[in-house]
Order: C-alpha cells, then structure tokens, then sequence
C-alpha cells in the first residue's frame, strides 16, 4: 500500500498492555510530512502512552511504528532522531541555558563553532537570548519550556513530541506559547506529535487532531471536522460544548432522524450512524446554534425550536450564555452575542435551531 | 540557652581540658605535636589511617554507587526489601560483624579453606591482621553510610531528565558521565565525607581485624592512653584528628554546601 503523499509516522495496530489494562487498544494512523497532529484525550485514554511507544520509552505489546517508512521499534530513544518535550521541566539543572541547548549537538560530537551558531540560532527563535548564561532555576515555568523547545529542535530531528507542554503554565501565558509553537511550526516545517487534554488548544494549534478515548481513536480529522461532524456522541460532547437532549428515535429517512423527547415534542436532525426504531438517541446541539425568539419558529421544515424559561444568565465579555430549564425536565444550554437581544431571568423563550445543526447519535453507555 | 550550656558543659569543657593536656604533659610546649608529625612511626601510623579512609571511601563510593542508584529505580516494593537488607546489616552488632569476617578471613576461614579445597592455592593467604582485612571490614560496615545520602540525592532527580537526554541522543554512557553524575554530586559529598570521617577515627574494626605492626591512629591513641599512660600524646593525636576532619568539612562545605543549593 503506497501512497503518493509522504508520510513522516505510520503506526499500525499498535496496542499495549500493563497486565489486564489495556492502555493502547488497536491504534492506527498516519502523520503527513510537516503535519501538526494532536492527540486529545482525557487522562488514561492512550495519548501519552502512544506518544511514549513513538519516542521509545516504552515497548508496544503489538503493533508498529514507522518514521519514514522504517520500523523503529528496535531502534533506542537517542538513535529515533526524535526532539521531544516534556509535560514536567526536564532542562539539566546543572548545565546553563546555553549548554542545555548545546547538549544534543555536544553529544554528537559536533565542532564548536557549528554548536555556537546553532545555538545562538535557537535562543533567537526562542526570544531567549539574553538568558544564555542562565540556570534553569533562575528561569519561569513558560521559559524553562521555551528553552527545552529550542533544546529539542537543535538537532534538527525528524519528529517533534510534545507531551503537553504547556500543562503546568497559566492561561496567558499558555496562549502566547502556544502561538509561538505555531509560528515556529510555520518558520521550520518540523513534523509535530502534540498531546493535550485541552481542547481548546488542540483547536487552536493542530492540523487534524486525533480523540481518544479507553485506547482507541474516537475520530481522527481536522478541528472543524470534529466540530462540525462528530463521528460519534463521544467526539461531539468532548470536542466544543454542546447539549445532548434525551429522546427516543421515531423514525429515519435520507439521513434525517425524527426524534421525540420526553414530553412529547419531536425534533429533527442528520444522522449518519446505524440507528435502531424506538431506541434511545441523543440530538447534539451547539449553545450558540440556539438562538432566541420571542415566537415558535414558522413552518419552515428546516427551522425548529424549543421552549423553556431562563433559570441563570452568565455574563462572559464576548458572549452571554443562559441555562434554561425545558418542560422534558432537561437543562440546555444557550450561548449568544452579547450585543443580540438580552433575555432576563425567568423569561420564557423559543429557541430556533437548523435541522442541519442538530445531530443525532445513539445514547451513549453511561460508564463513559 | 539550655542549649549552649549542655555544649559548654559537654563539648567545649572536655575538650579544652582534652587540649590543655596535650600542650602540657609532659611539659608545656607542642613538643607533642611536634613527636607525632615528625617521627617516622607516628608519621606511619598517620598515613596508614589516611591511606585506609581514603580506599575505604573509595570502594563503598564504588560499590554504593550502583545499589543506590538501584534502590531508586526499582519498584518500591523490591526496594523496600533491599532497603531492609541494607538497614538490617547496619543494626546489627558491630562486634559481632567484624567477628564474623574475622571467621571468614582468618588463615584457616572459610575463603582460604576453599581456595586451597579448589586447588588455586597452597598456602593460605593473609587476608587478617593487616591493613587488608581492615579495608575489607571496614568496607562493609560504611556502604549503609554512603548508600543511603546517594540514595536520597538519587531518589530526588526526576526520570525524566534521562529520558530527555536520551531522546536528544545522547548514548547511556554520556548521560552517566555529564547529567546523573554531575547531579549526584551533593550525595557523593555527603557519602563520602561521612565514610572518610568516620574511618578516620574507627577504632574496633582496626583493633581486630588490623594487625600490630600497621596501626591506625585510633589504635594508636587508645594505646598511648590505655597502655603506656600517655596522656600528652594521646590527646594530641586525637587533636589531629578532630583538626583534619574539620579541614575536610569546610572543605565539604565549601564545595556542596550544607543546605540546597540556591
């Protein structure tokens, strides 16, 4: 099976085992060259472990891993040509922020004034230049992370890990690194493995971004893919917000489900999966595809709403957001512009939304 | 304040009495001092005592190394029990150790029987009664005491710096050398400072597995005091020592520090 697009990472079937918990359960996928991919799981859902099979600290109970169309799994973590960064602060704490830089090329056996360009190269991509001479302990968490970048792409490696990086740093501080990931993305092309529980970051920063769940991959695609087209119940209540009303499917026909919730009131919305008569289903709504209306919304077939009576406003800068109470004793959640019309506490409203921006999955297992 | 005056009482006093004593008797002077660092024998004794420190902390250095860096790395389980092993040797009787390699070392103990049994020797070897013997036993009484500061230095450095080393490709060899030894330094120190200081001073382990003709300066006090009654030498000899350990604590001050490093 050759393809025509080059790709840096091929993992087949990869699965591993820590006595009866199994970590990684069946994992494929592909990384193109230059690709920033995102692992997005909640802890325990096989990302970090993945990642950790890539960069050879750990041994896969069955599969395999191939960067550039070669197997790696016999290969040690310092022949991989992988640069990787950690989730705790990993810089040498007996070495300069200098000589934390220079370490890989040190290592190799480079020539000093090949080591010294390289480095003084790095610390400029970093913004971190005046901090050469320092320790690391004399360094904040977001520059102590800036500079284990720059130390795991000095070499040049093939591959770039990220085993979320950013994890200890606060909010702030957390987006301007992030951008500078990006930017730096941009500036070198490097192949990048990224790993976070934060979906907002996987958003911001991927070109497709892999869920996981229990050890497999939920849905693998591009963020508007997830968002958009959640290929499951999982996907769509972990990637962005979203409100699962509970119902029961009445019917199916062209990929339209009729849904009728508990007290009676029947929705529609695409559906994609398999879904059984009479079963217990789920329809995916995004707060902010709800929006207010003082009337039930007209005859038009792919207009429909919902009624309930506002229990709490939040005021959130850009946006205002309502919980309302349904009469099918459900909460729902309402997110808006702030500037549209405001609705007050125990206000009761209609709330429209597209066929099209309504999804229906079958109910998840509760032990999710 | 109740403090100060337990030293006073209990350190300060003794010693300066101790002290007085050396630059008195026989008569005032430092010709005490003088006897111990200038004439051959004493100076003998002096170099066999720094000599045997100096190999001792070497090889617990050596051999702690490893089984501390073990404890470390082991599941807590496995290094709970290797803990115990090496905690239950310390607390057993110090008399009762250095017996039984006296039983294991002697002319007719169990390794010279074997290796004469096994045809590797004729005659026995003299692995007791010389300075042979009290490197040995000595070794083994002082690796809980380098084992255990590695041990705590080793335990507080994050894997993960390995693994950070490693996957920027440098080989077990390079780590070893220019992260985890560096980094283990202040354990190093503290390990090897306690050995050395406290082989210095060591007194039954010579007495018993050491022999008359190479003395070591603990001995040689206890003689001069117990023996020969010559309380002049004997407290400058213990002066000696006090001073030279002193030399190597600033010393191991100065290098590691006392506290962390900041």
């Amino acid at each position: 099976m050759t393809s025509l697009t080059k790709n840096a990472v091929e993992i087949h079937h990869l699965v591993k085992r820590f006595g009866q918990v199994t970590a990684v359960d069946d994992v494929s996928l592909s990384v193109a060259d230059g690709e920033f991919l995102t692992f997005l799981g909640s802890s325990g859902s096989g990302k970090t472990s993945t990642l950790f099979i890539v960069a050879g600290f750990e041994d896969p109970t069955s599969g395999s891993v191939e960067i550039d169309g070669r197997s790696v799994l016999s290969v040690p973590p310092n022949e991989r040509n992988i640069g990787m960064v950690f989730q705790r602060y990993t810089l040498f704490p007996n070495m300069s922020v200098r000589d934390n830089i220079a370490f890989p090329l040190s290592v190799r056996g480079r020539p000093q004034n090949e080591i010294d360009r390289a480095v003084a190269e790095m610390l400029d991509m970093v913004r971190l230049g005046s901090y050469a001479g320092r320790r690391p302990s004399e360094l904040s968490g977001g520059q102590q992370q800036r500079v284990a970048l720059a130390r795991a792409l000095v070499y040049r490696p093939r591959l770039l890990l990220m085993d979320e990086p950013l994890a200890a740093l606060d909010k702030r501080l957390r987006e301007d690194i992030q951008q500078e990931i990006r930017r730096i993305h941009r500036e070198l092309g490097v192949t990048i493995l990224y790993v976070t529980h934060d979906q907002e970051e996987a958003l911001r920063m991927s070109d497709r971004i892999a869920v996981f769940s229990h050890g497999k991959i939920a849905q693998i695609g591009s963020g508007s893919d997830l968002y958009e087209r959640p290929a499951n119940g999982f996907v769509a209540s972990f990637v962005g917000n979203s409100n699962m009303l509970r119902g029961r499917l009445r019917g199916v026909s062209e990929r339209m489900a009729s849904v009728e919730l508990a007290d009676g009131t029947v929705l529609h919305g695409l559906s994609d999966a398999n879904l059984i008569h009479g079963t217990q289903v789920e329809i995916m709504v995004r707060p902010e595809r709800l929006i207010p209306s003082s009337s039930r919304a007209g005859d038009l077939t792919s207009l429909q709403s919902v009624e309930g009576t506002v229990i709490d406003v939040s005021y959130l800068g850009e946006a205002v957001q309502y919980e309302i109470a349904t009469r099918w004793q459900q909460n729902i959640v309402v997110r808006n512009d702030s500037r549209a019309s405001g609705l007050e506490l125990g206000a009761s409203a209609h709330f429209s939304f597209h066929v099209h921006d309504a999804l229906v999955f079958p109910t998840q297992p509760s032990a999710s | 304040m109740p403090a100060l005056v337990f030293l006073f009482l209990f350190l300060v006093l003794p010693l300066s009495s101790l002290f007085l004593v050396s630059v008195t008797e026989p008569s005032l002077g430092l010709g005490n001092y003088a006897k111990l660092l200038g004439d051959a024998a004493y100076g003998r004794v002096l170099f066999n005592t720094f000599f045997v420190a100096g190999v001792v902390t070497c090889v617990t250095l050596v051999i702690g190394y490893p089984v501390a860096w073990l404890l470390a790395i082991l599941p807590a389980r496995t290094a709970h029990l290797l803990m115990a092993a090496i905690l239950l040797s310390m607390w057993t009787n110090l008399l009762a150790r250095t017996y039984g390699w006296m039983v294991l070392l002697q002319r007719t103990g169990i390794i010279n029987r074997t290796l004469i049994d096994l045809g590797l020797i004729n005659e026995p070897l003299p692995l007791i009664n010389n300075l042979f013997g009290v490197t040995i036993g000595m070794t083994y009484i002082m690796l809980p005491y380098v084992i255990l500061p590695l041990h705590a230095t080793l335990s507080g450095i994050d894997p993960a710096i390995m693994q950070a080393a490693a996957i920027t490709g440098a080989k077990p060899r390079q780590i070893f050398w220019r992260i985890l030894l560096p980094l283990s330094l202040p354990g190093i120190g503290a390990g090897c400072l306690m050995v050395f200081v406290m082989a210095l001073g060591y007194y039954v382990t010579p007495a018993l597995l050491g022999g008359t003709a190479n003395m070591m300066l603990a001995e040689m006090i206890a003689q001069q005091v117990q023996s020969l009654l010559n309380w002049g030498l004997g407290s400058a000899a213990a002066f000696i020592l006090l001073a030279v350990t002193l030399v190597f604590f600033a010393i191991y001050v100065r290098v590691v520090g006392l506290g962390k490093r900041s």
